[in-house]
């Protein structure tokens, strides 16, 4: 709480807040929508919205610089984790190619008292984060696909999310200023 | 009906959210945004947007009221209109937005109207509002919320949310709240 | 005090006066009680105005005794929210009464958190029947 020496904009909601205000959103398209696979799907292009927007913001916030291999990027989406969502996932199971790799995440605070009905075990209800990811990095000219690999919604002990490099995108204009 | 399907602890065996996470504002701003992104595109009238932004507040709501209660107030329960219009204005808000809300007025010419005034409501400081719908205010979400909470703890009123001095919450009881109020005196 | 019965009816009764969960306890192994639940959940019903009214003249959720019909007791616990928690009961436990609805009101809580679940819907979950019969056992029938 302190307000010196801090040039951005360093405020908190509750994340009481955050989890009921997404929980109705995603009960409502559930209602709204055909299909469990269309819902998911949705989440993803939601949260690709929110992260092409989110990367400017953690830039100007952190000063941070061009990545310099995956594994910066990587160390950089955790630090993003800790500032947005207030939890810190571990970087883990790296490919031998060293293109893919998982943040694992023991608590996470979009599924606070969140149990999927019957109904509804195949909806991907943590997929807006994916699309944060890959919107955030398509703004730095990395093309990624990321994906739920463990969801602790499903009975699994973990959340864990995967993301694949697919290519550098040369012609795309930068997000930000050099 | 339902049958566990893998060996799971259930949200019940989980300990009560103490209300100490936070998460930050950008991040609830790039959510709400999206939030109000969405409903536009599932309606066709500014009413629409509004309504469906109304309706989601209020499923919030409703959910925080027996939470609230438990944590913030030790379990007791509001049986008075000033009472649940203070814990509105200063318990909820400042559990919610860290903040007491502005104002709280009662209507002149309305025995039956008040009247809270915030601002800046944090809904809003990220939202720019397309130029031909400049008279939606998303804070209808808020107003959403703060009816399912009058709503569900016995004070049925009707909450919505306008451009005047920042935003205003505009408070509506039902008669019998007010009726059964004099009957308390 | 006599030792008696101690049977229990426990019902969670929603906006609309209808029963979103229901479950009885007893201590007793025999089982000529079978036909008690329709005049458990008449006893319940009848009560429901007396708690409505009684409600808005204290500030506890637990009601206490509220009611009392022949030998049966009716004890009232109503949520910050405006649910009713109702027990039709043949003994006098207030204590076990009081822990119990304290309980079920946490588990009540977080079941009704879930984005998933809309209010007033009946609550139809496993892990929420072997709370109640987990706190049913440590605080009614033990």
């Amino acid at each position: 709480m302190s307000r010196a020496s801090n040039r951005f904009d360093t405020k908190k909601v509750n994340s009481e807040l955050v989890t009921l205000t997404y929980g109705a959103l995603v009960a409502q398209m559930v209602k709204d929508a055909e299909n469990t696979d269309d819902v998911s799907k949705q989440l993803e292009r939601l949260g690709y919205n929110m992260g092409v927007r989110l990367i400017e913001d953690f830039l100007a916030k952190t000063g941070t610089g061009r990545c310099m291999d995956l594994k910066d990027t990587a160390d950089k989406i955790q630090s993003a984790f800790k500032m947005y969502l207030g939890v810190q996932p571990n970087v883990a199971n790296w490919s031998p190619g060293g293109d893919e790799f998982s943040f694992i995440l023991d608590t996470n605070p979009l599924t606070d008292l969140v149990e999927l009905p019957d109904d509804l075990k195949n909806l991907k209800y943590c997929n807006i984060i994916c699309g944060v990811i890959r919107g955030a990095l398509e703004m730095v000219q990395l093309d990624v696909q990321s994906w739920i690999v463990q969801d602790q919604l499903k009975g699994d002990q973990n959340t864990e999310i995967r993301v694949k490099f697919i290519r550098r995108l040369e012609d795309a204009m930068p997000a930000g200023e050099d | 009906m339902s049958l566990p399907g893998r060996n799971r602890t259930s949200i019940l065996d989980k300990p009560l959210s103490r209300g100490k996470g936070e998460i930050s504002l950008s991040c609830f701003a790039l959510l709400f945004s999206e939030v109000v992104q969405y409903c536009q595109n599932k309606s066709r009238t500014v009413t629409d947007i509004q309504n469906r932004l109304h309706k989601l507040g209020a499923r919030v709501g409703v959910k925080l009221i027996d939470l609230y209660f438990v944590r913030e107030r030790g379990g007791k329960r509001e049986i008075k209109l000033l009472n649940i219009l203070l814990f509105i204005k200063s318990t909820m808000w400042k559990a919610l937005f860290g903040k007491e809300a502005d104002k709280l007025e009662h209507s002149n010419d309305d025995e039956n109207t008040y009247y809270l005034m915030e601002k800046e409501p944090v809904v809003n400081r990220y939202i720019s509002v397309p130029r031909d719908k400049t008279s939606l205010n998303c804070a209808v979400f808020v107003a959403g919320m703060i009816e399912a909470v009058l709503v569900g703890t016995g004070f049925p009123a009707k909450v919505t949310a306008h451009w005047h001095k920042g935003t205003t919450y505009m408070l509506k009881f039902d008669d019998e709240v007010l009726l059964r109020e004099k009957q308390m005196e | 005090m006599s030792k008696m019965i101690g049977s229990y009816y426990f019902v969670i009764v929603g906006h609309r006066d209808t029963p979103l969960f229901e479950m009885e306890f007893t201590n007793s192994k025999d089982s000529k009680k079978e036909d008690h639940r329709h005049l458990n959940q008449f006893i319940a019903h009848s009560a429901l105005d007396l708690i409505d009214e009684h409600k808005w003249k204290t500030y506890n959720m637990n009601l206490k005794s509220v009611d009392k019909f022949n030998q049966w007791f009716v004890s009232a616990f109503v949520t910050a929210s405006l649910i009713r928690f109702v027990i039709v009961h043949d003994n006098r436990n207030d204590d076990g009464i009081k822990n119990f609805f304290s309980e079920m009101y946490e588990a009540y809580i977080k079941y009704s958190m879930n984005p998933f679940y809309e209010e007033d819907s009946p609550i139809k979950s496993l892990a929420f029947e072997k709370k109640a019969q987990l706190y049913g056992k440590k605080f009614l029938t033990s």
